[in-house]
């Protein structure tokens, strides 16, 4: 039976299925190894590494029936849990650990020391104020940059920070830990600064293997700094601390592996960390415990877990590292968001193509399985025979399309690692179980669609069988061109969101139309192109070249054999415009958007610093020229952005009341005046001024707010800007991250008091940086998707063509010179060629129209436009190779 | 000379196997002519040959004045374009086009206006009229067979060869076909060359070509079916009969 079956089926068909179940595994898999990767990966590089335990607050939110939702600000831990902890069997300590971001400055030109307190406090000491909210997910934000400073896990879903065009790149230290210097350090070429993170004295105890050359630092203007920073026992050395700027005695060197970090005394960290008052008091980022001489951490854990319940995360080994960068949980989030938003379309593309090449195997072998039937085989053997053929070619892909798969993987980790999406240090998880479930989903889609397309065949009586098998061209079912229809149909009313909805959100109507449009025209294709060709054929003068003549009717005739190639074709041409040019689209509403809101001439941030240090807004109002600074930050809240209740991380702009003096939303109600203690503004189609909303905000706290102004410029800062009073206490560092600087003044004399900082002319809005980053992962994936279809067409044209040889034999043999039949072959590969682009760019054509109209005013979308012609040249080049070089052969053999 | 095509020490060969030895003939202007022989004999070839479709190992084939092997494939297309119409034993008609497009297809490869009055002429003879809008594949046939028969004749060539044409017809629609190739000489004064192993067939035509191992072993001319199958079983029980004409 299996011989009998592979001796049928003859290579060409095989090789095409062989290539679809190759391609289609290798994405399959990739996407589930990012899938996993953010099920399972946790980073790997640990500060607190003679921790067994650590415990923190979730850093995901949940909502019933979804998928977690990454946080990516620091949720906080009451400290007074640390006794609890203490007090537990197995325990031999446990301490509390804050993170705040430093900048060590080289140069010390003497301002005033840190205020000696002079009092020293362990981490248990730390404020009295009890937890006012019950859950601990209310936990306040607490100070923590460097490690992942919150650009770098922004992502899809949820972009934290990001506001200057120079902050990108400054901010690439990923550790926070390079020596950061702003685009015009040449001001003051001597001044350096080097940013990291600083902590409780309390926690060197937990590094594992820190050696400590001196004494701990007890008063309020010590601090012990790592072997990294380089600096000598004994001297002083200029600090800015979570915005505050000091100076302070070096009274010990540690020698750790790691970032460098700055260590303070307990009372000193507790402090500059925001710990002994306001909406922090009295918490900690994180508890670590060491076990008791005999309890292993595994146990420590358990009794940590039955103690503490589900409100807090309590984590060993690797999982450790999650516990330490809040933006840890966000990044995996992104990690399960990517895929499932674009897996849609590539297991659509895989099912496509697998079960095309499925069906064009066996359509190819019609007639001898007639034959078989004649001869007395049953149609359940015939259909047994046919999936003997489809899966004997998808089991010989699979092995080889899972090893592509684990290397397409590792290339969008780096891919997105280079986009600053992932964490550098977050490696991506490999096992066997995306192949495994890769095959198993692949091994379906052959089955079925193989018993779909031999279903057919196999049914007919024997006799009919050899007869119809004799003549090719079918009939296409008017079933299946009524649904396709239906569904260009529906993807149409799919593409007006952005006539009625304006904001990112509006272009997964276009996206999801230009989908369903391309099934529609799979499914009502060979009607469309005999329909088309028929009209064509009609229109025809009466002498055209024979040719020409001969292209158009084989082309309808076989309307079947080249609908096929044409749908496949035209979703390229479709999948390429409209997901590209939508985004593009949207990308140039927003930049317009923005340069109107911002009135801002310069921007100014401090990414070395962590933030907007105190003091800075005052030197950046003092400089002559300037009109107006505001500061400003991104933060990321949970909102329902289709009204449904489902969540979703969005990037949220942060302003003061002062934000008038620079930013123009489009205020239509109230005034951004207003926006003091918990008050937001929003977008003037969601509400009213005077509205109450609630919020979840970055650190999962949930947050009531009064609405006090409405706006109708949603694009540039996105449909919800929160006050700063609000966020107050619920971000990892609780600084600005940009100035918007009016006037024309010179902010280079700014670095000599503070090197490092980044001075851009112009700005970007925080939406933007989100933009661009998923239009490049949209053009990568797109990449590797089309490369997919236009490999498997060509293969698909190649293979039909290959098949032609008795067709070509035929029409020489009646009077065509090898040059007609040449002419021939070349029309029709243009005809398909056209009729594909032409296909192609009328699905997208609709949503890009409704998307222009709604973003940009006009009926088109934002350029490159080059893709258009680009697209089609590359549709007439795969068609025109595959066809050419098939039938040159056939065509001097014939 | 009145042959329409002269063939001079044809010989073809496939390798190893001689399919026709050293042949020499002409086919007569205005006859209906069958080739007949058993299997392998080499009438296929001969006729293929004969019509340009194929070129001799050796010898010359002279069609119209012409020496075809002097032609480049190009020129010997178009040189049967004018000269030979060929009917099939699969009708070759194409699937994708209608009976009428099939019939003026060659006309339409060679660039030529087809003779609307003629093909009508042609389509009323054999009684397709009422088919022209159709596929073939909705054709009996006899009735695809008889379309292949109007579409070799529409561009009024010298000669017509038939190879097998009622190889895969029933008793009727063959006796149809032979009807209409015999009336086409008949009436038309066309000639015609018909490749065949039916003795009945052949016993239609004016004279009868009788082959064995790749030579013309014999000429009946006005042959009945009992002579012709004598001498086929003659053939099939001395398989090494020589000697040409």
């Amino acid at each position: 039976m299996i011989r009998t079956a592979l001796a049928m089926s003859g290579l060409g068909g095989l090789v095409v299925a062989f290539f679809a179940v190759f391609g289609g595994m290798a994405l399959v898999t990739g996407t589930g190894v990012i899938i996993e990767s953010g099920l399972r990966s946790s980073i790997t590089d640990q500060r607190l590494t003679g921790a067994d335990v650590l415990v923190s607050a979730p850093q995901s939110h949940w909502e019933p029936e979804s998928l977690p939702i990454g946080l990516p600000e620091r949720a906080v831990v009451p400290a007074k849990l640390i006794d609890d902890l203490t007090a537990l069997p197995g325990v031999a300590t446990a301490t509390g650990d804050v993170t705040f971001p430093t900048a060590l400055l080289s140069a010390a030109p003497g301002t005033t020391r840190a205020g000696a307190t002079g009092e020293t406090s362990g981490t248990r000491a730390a404020g009295g104020a009890p937890d006012t909210t019950s859950a601990a997910r209310t936990g306040r934000g607490t100070l923590e940059t460097g490690e992942h400073g919150a650009k770098t896990v922004n992502g899809a879903s949820d972009a934290t920070l990001a506001a200057a065009a120079s902050t990108s790149a400054a901010q690439t230290g990923e550790h926070g830990a390079k020596a950061v210097t702003g685009p015009s350090a040449s001001a003051a070429p001597t001044a350096k600064v080097v940013g990291g993170t600083g902590h409780g004295w309390a926690s060197v105890a937990l590094v594992r293997g820190a050696k400590v050359i001196g004494s701990a630092p007890r008063a309020a203007d010590e601090v012990a700094v790592s072997a990294a920073h380089a600096v000598r026992r004994g001297t002083d050395v200029e600090v800015v601390a979570a915005g505050k700027r000091a100076v302070y005695r070096v009274t010990a060197i540690v020698d750790t592996p790691g970032a460098p970090a700055l260590w303070f005394a307990d009372r000193t960290a507790a402090e500059l960390a925001g710990r002994t008052g306001g909406p922090r008091a009295g918490t900690v980022d994180l508890i670590g415990l060491r076990a008791a001489p005999g309890t292993g951490p595994g146990a420590l854990a358990e009794a940590v877990e039955r103690r503490l319940g589900d409100d807090y995360v309590v984590s060993t080994g690797s999982a450790k590292g999650d516990a330490e960068s809040p933006g840890t949980a966000a990044a995996r989030s992104m990690l399960i968001a990517l895929p499932t938003s674009i897996g849609g379309i590539s297991l659509l593309i895989v099912g496509f193509v697998v079960g095309g090449g499925i069906s064009l195997s066996i359509t190819r072998q019609r007639r001898e399985l007639a034959l078989l039937r004649a001869a007395g085989a049953t149609p359940r053997q015939v259909r047994g025979l046919v999936a003997v053929q489809g899966m004997t070619a998808a089991l010989a892909a699979l092995l080889p399309g899972a090893a592509a798969g684990y290397a397409l993987a590792g290339w969008f980790g780096e891919l997105l690692v280079h986009l600053g999406m992932l964490p550098e240090r977050m490696p991506l998880s490999y096992s066997p179980l995306p192949a495994v479930a890769a095959a198993l989903l692949l091994l379906g889609v052959v089955r079925v669609s193989a018993w779909a397309t031999s279903l057919p065949a196999s049914r007919m009586p024997a006799v009919s069988a050899v007869r119809e098998s004799a003549a090719e061209p079918r009939t296409p079912s008017s079933v299946r061109y009524r649904s396709g229809l239906l569904l260009i149909g529906a993807s149409l009313l799919l593409a007006t969101p952005p006539l009625y909805i304006r904001g990112e959100i509006a272009v997964v109507g276009p996206g999801t139309a230009a989908l369903v449009s391309v099934i529609g025209l799979a499914l009502a294709g060979p009607r469309l192109v005999q329909g088309a060709t028929g009209l064509l054929a009609r229109r025809l003068p009466a002498h055209v070249p024979a040719p020409l003549w001969l292209a158009v009717s084989n082309t309808r005739g076989y309307a079947l054999r080249t609908a096929g190639a044409i749908a496949a074709l035209g979703m390229a041409v479709t999948l390429t415009t409209s997901i590209s040019l939508s985004h593009t689209t949207v990308m140039r509403a927003t930049d317009e958007e923005t340069a109107e809101i911002l009135k801002a001439d310069a921007v100014v941030t401090a990414p070395a610093y962590g933030g907007i240090p105190d003091g800075l807004m005052d030197d950046v109002r003092r400089l002559p020229g300037v009109t107006a600074a505001v500061a400003t930050s991104t933060t990321t809240i949970l909102t329902s952005p289709f009204g449904d209740g489902g969540l979703q991380a969005q990037p949220a702009a942060v302003l003061g009341p002062d934000a008038g003096a620079v930013v123009d939303l489009g205020v239509t109600g109230g005034s951004l005046a207003d926006l003091k203690g918990a008050a937001v503004a929003v977008d003037d189609r969601s509400g009213d001024v005077g509205d109450r909303r609630t919020l979840v905000l970055g650190d999962g706290a949930e947050v009531k707010a009064r609405v006090v102004a409405t706006y109708s410029r949603v694009l540039g800062l996105g449909p919800v800007v929160l006050s700063r009073d609000l966020v107050a206490g619920h971000t990892t560092t609780g600084l600005d991250s940009t100035v918007l600087v009016r006037g024309d003044a010179p902010l280079d004399r700014l670095t000599g008091h503070w090197p490092g900082l980044g001075i851009a002319a112009d700005s970007d809005s925080p939406q933007a940086g989100r933009t661009s980053s998923q239009l490049w992962i949209n053009v990568a994936v797109l990449g590797v998707l089309l490369g997919y279809v236009l490999v498997s067409v060509a293969n698909r044209l190649v293979a039909t063509t290959a098949a032609r040889g008795p067709e070509l034999t035929a029409i020489k043999r009646l009077g065509a010179t090898p040059r007609q039949l040449t002419a021939m072959i070349r029309w029709e590969a243009l005809l398909i060629a056209l009729t594909a682009s032409l296909a192609g760019l009328a699905m997208s054509a609709v949503p890009l129209v409704l998307l222009g109209i709604g973003f940009l005013g006009r009926p088109w979308p934002a350029g490159p436009l080059w893709l258009v012609p680009a697209a089609v040249a590359v549709v007439c080049v795969v068609v025109w190779l595959a066809f050419d070089l098939t039938a040159r052969r056939l065509i001097r053999r014939a | 000379m009145n042959h329409v095509v002269t063939l001079t020490g044809v010989t073809k060969r496939y390798g190893e196997l001689t399919a026709l030895d050293d042949v020499s003939l002409g086919f007569p202007r205005g006859r209906f002519v069958a080739v007949m022989g058993p299997s392998g004999s080499g009438k296929s070839t001969l006729i293929q040959c004969a019509a340009a479709l194929d070129l001799p190992t050796s010898g010359s084939v002279v069609i119209g004045g012409v020496d075809v092997g002097t032609l480049n494939e190009t020129k010997r297309t178009i040189l049967r374009r004018e000269h030979i119409g060929f009917v099939f034993q699969s009708y070759n008609l194409l699937p994708a086009i209608s009976v009428e497009e099939n019939l003026t297809l060659s006309l339409r490869l060679a660039g030529k206006r087809p003779d609307r009055p003629w093909i009508t002429e042609l389509v009323e003879r054999v009684g397709l009229q009422d088919h022209l809008r159709r596929r073939p594949a909705e054709l009996s046939g006899g009735q695809q067979q008889r379309a292949a028969i109007v579409r070799a004749l529409a561009a009024r060539p010298d000669v017509i060869f038939a190879d097998e044409p009622t190889g895969a017809l029933d008793l009727r629609s063959a006796s149809q076909v032979l009807d209409l190739l015999r009336s086409l000489v008949d009436d038309l004064g066309q000639t015609v060359v018909m490749v065949t192993h039916d003795p009945a067939a052949a016993a239609r035509a004016h004279d009868a070509l009788v082959m064995a191992d790749g030579r013309l072993v014999d000429v009946l001319p006005e042959p009945t079916a009992d002579d012709l199958a004598a001498r086929l079983t003659g053939l099939a029980k001395r398989p090494a009969f020589g000697g040409a004409q």
